[in-house]
């Protein structure tokens, strides 16, 4: 991985167009934060989602870690002493809660909570009454605690930035981050907005700035006042809407004038926007890498410390007509023909394959960027999450994490771990240590008694 | 593995039987007490959120603005069918954040045309100021579908000062951006609060003011803002009667937004944007190719719009008719079913071959997308009638369940494969609602395409329909089961609860008894129309009362 250069632009295509920023106004700013202050490369959190379960049968790694000849991982191996593969940890809580294999896999898996009963979702369409109804996700899921606990330490320019790859719907299938119970954190799916939302500002003088934040701030105070006149007339669960779209208000004027930039690192690879057509299932690669590239890139001049990058969602049905082998045949569809299907299991290698590379660039992107003595990744854990084991049997027991990045030495990386049944609370309480904001338990406490053993350094 | 299959087939009848055999049922999701409400069929009405389909349709009518602004809002929550169900929607930070970019975006915008915003004055004749609250007035009004409040105006006029009185902004034009910006992030534009008048009618219930109804009308009827005629009638105080407000509708669904509606409806119940990730083996269906897609999904929505809107109505004619609109491409690919002969890319209305093709049910599109992308699907095709048209639930399958769609057997038909599983009695508990159901419409292809033959032999489209309240028995082909759908009650009654679902962005619960049952007299007694269910839908008391807010510290319910 090439080493990038100091006040690279940063560059791209915006609906057919050039757009060049140039980053060195950035100096000009006033940085906030105490680390851009000090210069100290802050932790920060990733988690990466992909659906459908794996490959179970050859997903773990051999003794020795040498993945080059992984039939999944190769893409991998040059970070594999970065790397944690955790076997035998299970999503326990997700059968103890209500919802099918899907629900309860997606709703679960960073919440360890589950699901709330409600009237919300079921399979197909739904008349009142029917007990196959479930609600939202049941916890707060573990980053989106983690934000809000480095929230009190440091203000972001986001709290949280949960980056989407086509997961187009919303429902209980396609959410794994919740603010609270019953309160789902929607991804941001098109890239070219996330181009603007995130890098716009880079653009404008710092007078410029003032005059944008000033408006805005101008504007909400308004809008603010707004709500506490309008809220007088509700009812009390109207008004409970209301209190959290105002809530968000507060949070989003708080954070206006928030212009960090961390260090040398905040610079940018050469972006390829994928437009207008982002959601087309043939530009899923090219949608899921300008995402990379801008996921890396805001970790980089420290708009956020924790990030997700969910790869569509759970139930995906994504067609992957650019693995040339592929049957043009949906990864949910495929992901349930029996364990005898050799044709079907060769699709799901080539699939599970692919996602593994595109891991191994984000990986890339991130160990080529160094802060101090460190790359971005050493000071990262990455956490690849998937809401099954496996797709045809639903199971949410031995999904397959997988940890990247040692979050600047808590973990022990380069191995491999069979926990032999472990619940996979455990894992979130041991991520809550990782980023110094330690808890006992994470949602369900019978399934979260403490970290995993094993894993830090 | 055959004998895994067999187990998991047991764990799924043991599991899920009472499913399959069970009616549908009702409850309420809470009790409500009041016996005057109750016997009135009255319920709260939610705060309702715009949808992205709304805020476009709304900024068109506001401002003139057709760029669709809100389609980079995340998108709605899908709930019992339909994303603009109240209780489901849901705010988030980055909805909040979009809000104010996608404000910020329509303002800029907006304020390029000065003399569109404000035709009626001129500052420089008039002054600033007064041009200024003039605008207000105006368009804050028509943004909140009501007058303002002095606090509003006083508000907005502040925000107005603020800007032209700051030194890097300073214009009259910046004043006024800055005014539409706060109002389009203001939750009187953001969201429909219904809360009803002062003087109850009976108990707590309370009717709407005028105001409320001419939007409750508009986003109802046409997914937008109210226009200048209900407007007027609102400042008249003239949507009071059950008269007054059946003759807005009628006037309303004359109208070309009315289309919006019969789309946006027929999107969501049809799951038409299924539609637009339909793909096929083309070794297997070479017909295909992807440009198909947007012509399947226009040749039904210009056809449930045009019998709805222009035609007869009725819900015989959406399931039964035998004509229906296509251009030359989509007409090519149908082939013979096709009796006219019809050039250029425009859709025109075409007459179909009646032994073939029957209403919506049967047009390739549905038929493609309820299809496996290298043979049909009995299992998909009989669980979207069952769904959708009947309104069965079917229960998911269960967890741990290994799900195997038979590979392509060439010496077999799709409806011998299936009937294989289907006869597998640990899998009949569901598959007995669905795959005969399915086999009726054997006779169209993975790409909807009309067969008489599959791998050398003749097609079998008979299918025995069981557990339905009104139509049981053996049908050859999807003509007849078409025919006996537009007559069953099972159906009539379904079609209405759905529009009930989506018209109320609210599920059906015990307390609509009443209401339901009155619309479906109208739909009945109309000979099923649904012109005349949709204005029906604003004559029932779940529309035109609500139980009086319950402010904090009324009462000992909230907390």
């Amino acid at each position: 991985m090439k080493r990038m250069k100091r006040r690279a632009m940063l560059k791209g295509t915006l609906f057919g167009g050039t757009v060049a920023i140039g980053l060195p106004m950035l100096d000009a700013m006033m940085p906030r934060t105490t680390a851009a202050q000090t210069g100290a490369a802050p932790k920060r959190i990733v988690f990466w989602f992909t659906a459908n379960g794996t490959r179970q049968d050859i997903w773990s790694p051999p003794a020795n870690m040498d993945l080059s000849g992984h039939p999944l991982h190769a893409a991998m191996a040059p970070f594999s002493n970065k790397l944690i593969f955790l076997d035998g940890v299970d999503q326990d809580v997700a059968y103890d809660s209500i919802g099918d294999g899907h629900q309860t896999g997606m709703a679960c898996v960073l919440t360890n909570a589950e699901i709330l009963t409600g009237t919300l979702f079921c399979e197909g369409n739904c008349d009142a009454g029917n007990e196959q109804y479930v609600g939202w996700g049941g916890g707060q899921s573990v980053d989106q605690y983690i934000a809000d606990e480095i929230a009190k330490d440091v203000v972001t320019k986001f709290k949280s930035l949960e980056l989407g790859v086509q997961v187009k719907s919303s429902s209980v299938w396609s959410r794994m981050s919740y603010s609270a119970p019953d309160q789902p954190v929607p991804p941001r799916e098109d890239p070219n907005q996330n181009f603007t939302d995130f890098f716009s500002e880079i653009e404008s003088d710092p007078f410029a700035l003032k005059l944008i934040q000033r408006r805005r701030k101008s504007i909400l105070d308004a809008v603010m006042e707004d709500h506490a006149a309008f809220q007088n007339r509700l009812g009390y669960e109207d008004k409970q809407k209301l209190d959290k779209h105002l809530q968000s208000i507060r949070d989003l004027e708080s954070r206006l004038a928030v212009t960090t930039n961390f260090g040398e690192a905040c610079s940018s690879p050469e972006l390829s926007l994928p437009g207008g057509s982002f959601a087309q299932n043939d530009m899923y690669p090219a949608t899921g890498k300008a995402q990379m590239d801008m996921l890396v890139m805001a970790l980089a001049c420290d708009l956020t410390r924790v990030a997700s990058l969910q790869w569509s969602r759970s139930v995906s049905g994504v067609r992957f007509n650019w693995v040339p082998q592929l049957y043009d045949e949906g990864h949910h569809g495929l992901s349930h023909y029996d364990d005898s299907d050799e044709s079907a299991k060769a699709d799901l290698l080539e699939i599970n394959k692919w996602y593994s590379e595109q891991f191994a660039y984000l990986l890339g992107l991130m160990d080529g960027i160094q802060e101090g003595d460190n790359t971005m990744l050493d000071n990262t854990v990455v956490v690849w999450v998937n809401e099954l084991g496996q797709g045809n049997s639903h199971t949410r027991r031995d999904i397959p994490f997988i940890l990247a990045g040692g979050c600047q030495g808590y973990f022990n990386t380069g191995q491999h771990v069979d926990f032999g049944g472990e619940p996979h609370g455990k894992l979130l309480v041991s991520l809550t240590h990782a980023m110094g904001k330690p808890v006992s338990t994470f949602g369900v406490p019978q399934y979260s008694q403490g970290p995993l053993s094993g894993l830090s350094a | 593995m055959l004998a895994q299959g067999i187990k998991y087939c047991l764990l799924f009848a043991a599991v899920f039987v009472a499913g399959c055999n069970g009616a549908i049922g009702g409850s309420g999701e809470r009790a409500i007490n009041d016996g005057v409400a109750k016997s009135l069929c009255v319920v709260d009405t939610p705060i309702r959120r715009l949808t992205r389909f709304e805020y476009n349709r709304t900024v068109r009518d506001l401002l003139g603005d057709t760029s669709n602004p809100a389609d980079v809002l995340p998108p709605e929550e899908e709930v019992a069918g339909f994303n603009n169900q109240a209780a489901a929607l849901t705010s988030s930070d980055l909805l909040i954040e979009q809000y104010m970019k996608v404000a910020e975006d329509v303002g800029a915008r907006a304020v390029l045309d000065m003399v569109a915003l404000l035709p009626d004055c001129d500052p420089g004749l008039e002054g600033d100021d007064a041009c200024a609250l003039s605008f207000i007035r105006d368009f804050g009004g028509r943004a909140f579908r009501r007058p303002l409040s002095q606090a509003e105006i006083d508000r907005l006029k502040a925000v107005f000062d603020w800007a032209v009185n700051d030194p890097d902004l300073g214009r009259f034009e910046d004043g006024i951006q800055v005014v539409i910006e706060a109002a389009l992030q203001s939750p009187s534009f953001l969201y429909r609060p219904e809360l009803g008048g002062e003087i109850p009618v009976e108990g707590d219930v309370v009717p709407f003011t005028s105001w409320e109804m001419a939007t409750k009308l508009s986003y109802m009827l046409w997914n937008t803002m109210p226009d200048a005629a209900l407007f007027a009638a609102a400042e008249a105080d003239a949507l009071q009667t059950k008269e007054q407000i059946a003759a807005q509708a009628t006037r309303m669904l004359d109208d070309d937004k009315a289309r919006d509606l019969i789309r946006n409806f027929h999107t969501q119940w049809l799951l038409l944007t299924h539609l637009d990730s339909v793909t096929k083996d083309t070794s297997v269906y070479p017909a295909f190719n992807g440009s198909l897609r947007p012509l399947w999904t226009e040749e039904i929505q210009a056809f449930v719009e045009h019998v709805i809107l222009e035609g007869d109505g009725s819900l015989q004619t959406l399931l039964t008719a035998d004509f229906s609109f296509m251009n030359e491409a989509l007409a090519s690919f149908y082939g013979d079913d096709v009796l006219d002969s019809v050039t250029g890319s425009e859709f025109r209305q075409v007459q179909l071959d009646s032994n073939r093709r029957a209403g919506f049910l049967t047009s390739a599109g549905l038929m493609a997308t309820h299809a496996n992308v290298n043979q049909s699907s009995p299992v998909f095709r009989g669980k979207f009638v069952r769904e959708q048209l009947m309104c069965n639930t079917l229960p998911p399958p269960p967890n741990d369940l290994v799900i195997e769609p038979p590979e392509l057997d060439p010496s077999k038909t799709t409806k011998e494969q299936f009937e294989e599983i289907g006869a597998n009695p640990a899998c009949a508990g569901c598959h007995t609602l669905m795959n005969p159901i399915g086999f009726i419409f054997e006779h169209y292809d993975g790409v909807g395409q009309w067969r008489d033959q599959q791998n050398g032999k003749a097609i079998d489209a008979i299918g025995e329909v069981v557990q339905t309240d009104d139509i049981d028995g053996d049908y050859d082909g999807a003509i007849e089961l078409a025919s006996a759908l537009a007559g069953s009650t099972q159906v009539q009654e379904c079609v209405s609860s759905q529009w009930f679902r989506f018209a109320y962005n609210r599920t059906v619960t015990q307390e609509d008894s009443c209401s339901l049952e009155q619309l479906n007299d109208v739909f009945r007694s109309s000979n099923f129309n649904v012109r005349a269910l949709l204005v029906a839908l604003t004559q029932t008391n779940a529309f035109l009362y609500r139980r009086a807010v319950e402010l904090e510290g009324d009462a000992g319910g909230a907390q």
